[in-house]
């Protein structure tokens, strides 16, 4: 993932998640982040898609519920060439 | 506007008038939040929106509305039809009667909250039927309905089946700042501010039949049999025109063509009753947006009426501003249609001014220079339309319908020739080719609606495509496609009809200026090159040349 790619994914946690401008996300886990709820989830999910114009589906979306998960997912769909 | 943005106009806004609304939809809305506020603050308004629970869209229209709330509701095929929502899986067995049923009770409960603006999203839906022709015509029919209520229509790809199996926000990531835009716009509209303008299709219309088909006779539209429903129609839009509104009529036609029944002093209307009767046959779009701009009104006071789907989509999604009515299929969808129409154009005070308004834009359109409608860019609406060009070989086989389709048409034919079944047995033994051509698009089935019929020598006897497929650029596709094929036709056997103005636009295009009657040549090379990008808008198969 690029340097660019990597901090629009931290800006999207940051304000998806309403945490500090400064916060360290890239270890955020779902059962770590008290705000991290099903609706900010759901936000979260969709940040994602607006931002890097991808379609995530329904089995993923449950399963990408850390920062990791979500920047290994989007560096695999990187790969296969589905990110813009 | 993509989230991060959202998020800057929000954390740039420093407060502004407030815009309250409540936002109705059959998922979750909440995730719209945010993207509605930065819309709202685009505009320099705060919004305070307030969202329906999950599931209760159908509990909350059998509620009385609050006058006090600017209702917002973005609809989905199963707000109609509650058999199509993909959270319940796909139904065992359906009754397309009463999905039907389900679809006129929710519109219904619609029309009772006139205040109410809607937006609807035509989703994909499950295979609900047996056939896929009936899935495609009942996604129509609900799509029909929804413009008939007057709602926006957004586009089909904004819905996202992950994001909606997920979390149950039917719009997906790419898509969720545009419809949140769309929202706040239907919510800044101005409502209840009477519309000035009703534009109207003609054919199946204000007559029923085909004017250039049946001719004058064969039209109705007396109050007789199938001619009820459109005298009906004519009686308030006579009843309208004198209190004020103004009438015009757009028809892809010949002007003296469609203007020949309101001379014929048979109908309720007459052509003074129009400030406008367009016979044109550039896009129904352009065609309203030239005459807004020549009668110097807004597009938001105009409301068009036509009674094909495809043409009430092309204008709602090219000109949004301008309010979209299906005219009645049925009978008994007549008087809640024709209640919508009587409260868009609610006069309160009827002035001396408002009976005389249809001759003062009258004599302002006649000192205008008409104009040639350009400027229309239908390429992303016919892209949209996903459309399917199907080409048969008739030379063998069944050629019945390719025969009819020669025999029948009259404004895009080559040469008005008709042919019978024994000469074209006869030329096809000898070498000839005979093309059909079917056409289907996201809103369903168009049927076969071209012809063609190549001589053993290459030349083109006939070459006819049925008027509902105009503007799709269906005839430069396949000639684009017969052109790429061995052995393509070489030349046309053109003749001048008192109808085939459009197929001599079409002819002049390709081959260049035509001079009288006889052989035309043609360059396929050249037309196959020129015309790719037409052929571009297709997804085409040819099964039977495949074989």
């Amino acid at each position: 993932m690029t340097e660019d790619a990597e901090a629009k994914l931290q800006a999207i946690f940051r304000a998806a998640l309403e945490l500090p401008p400064h916060a360290n996300v890239t270890r955020a886990g779902q059962r770590e982040v008290a705000s991290w709820d099903s609706l900010a989830h759901a936000m979260l999910m969709l940040a994602i898609e607006s931002e890097f114009g991808v379609a995530i589906d329904a089995a993923d979306q449950i399963r990408l519920t850390s920062y990791p998960a979500i920047r290994d997912y989007l560096e695999e769909r990187v790969a296969r060439g589905a990110v813009p | 506007m993509n989230f991060l943005e959202a998020r800057r106009v929000l954390d740039a806004f420093r407060g502004g008038e407030a815009l309250s609304f409540a936002l109705g939809l059959s998922g979750t809305g909440e995730p719209f939040e945010v993207y509605l506020r930065a819309a709202a603050a685009k505009r320099g308004r705060a919004a305070e929106v307030r969202f329906l629970p999950f599931n209760t869209l159908a509990q909350a229209l059998r509620q009385p509305p609050d006058p006090a709330v600017v209702e917002v509701f973005l609809l989905l095929p199963w707000d109609f039809v509650p058999e199509a929502d993909w959270r319940s899986g796909v139904a065992p067995t359906v009754d397309e009667r009463q999905l039907r049923s389900q679809g006129m009770e929710t519109a219904g409960l619609l029309t009772r909250r006139p205040a109410a603006r809607l937006l609807y999203l035509p989703a994909p839906m499950p295979p609900l039927c047996r056939e896929p022709a009936g899935g495609a015509a009942l996604a129509r029919w609900i799509e029909s309905l929804a413009i008939g209520l007057g709602a926006r229509l957004l586009p089909a790809e904004a819905f996202t089946l992950g994001s909606y199996f997920s979390s149950g926000c039917p719009i997906g990531g790419a898509w969720i700042g545009r419809v949140a835009e769309a929202v706040v716009e239907a919510v800044v509209e101005r409502p209840g501010e009477p519309k000035k303008v009703l534009i109207t299709d003609l054919d199946n219309v204000v007559w029923n039949g085909l004017l250039v088909d049946d001719g004058l006779d064969g039209i109705a539209f007396e109050p007789t049999g199938r001619g009820y429903r459109h005298f009906v129609y004519q009686s308030l839009l006579r009843r309208l025109r004198g209190e004020g509104t103004l009438l015009a009529a757009v028809s892809r036609n010949d002007h003296d063509v469609v203007a020949a029944p309101f001379r014929s002093g048979r109908m309720v209307l007459r052509e003074e009753d129009f400030v406008a009767i367009i016979g044109s046959y550039h896009a129904k779009s352009a065609q309203i947006r030239e005459l807004a701009r020549q009668l110097n009104l807004g597009l938001d006071a105009c409301v068009f009426v036509d009674d094909n789907p495809v043409e009430l989509a092309e204008v709602s999604l090219q000109l949004p501003e301008v309010r979209c009515l299906a005219f009645p299929a049925h009978d008994d969808e007549l008087p809640g249609f024709l209640d919508s129409l009587a409260t868009l154009f609610a006069h309160h005070d009827i002035t001396a001014e408002d009976r005389e308004r249809t001759e003062m834009y009258r004599r302002r359109l006649a000192g205008m220079v008409p104009s040639d409608f350009e400027g229309a860019d239908l390429t992303r609406f016919l892209e949209d339309l996903k459309m399917t060009l199907t080409i048969h070989d008739r030379s063998r086989g069944d050629w019945t319908r390719a025969v009819q389709l020669i025999n029948k048409t009259n404004q895009f034919n080559l040469n008005g020739r008709r042919v019978t079944e024994a000469e074209v047995g006869a030329m096809l033994d000898a070498g000839g080719r005979l093309f059909g051509a079917a056409l289907a698009d996201r809103t369903g089935d168009q049927g076969e609606i071209l012809a063609c019929l190549v001589a053993p020598d290459g030349t083109m006897q006939s070459f006819v495509m049925s008027c509902r497929v105009f503007q799709r650029r269906v005839e430069y596709a396949f000639l684009a496609w017969l052109a790429a094929q061995p052995s393509p036709p070489t030349a046309l056997q053109w003749a001048s009809t008192s109808r085939n103005a459009p197929f001599q636009r079409f002819l002049a295009e390709i081959a260049g200026p035509l001079d009288g009657n006889g052989l035309v040549r043609l360059d396929a090379a050249a037309v196959a090159a020129r015309h790719a990008s037409d052929l571009a808008l297709f997804a085409v198969s040819d099964p039977a040349l495949s074989r």
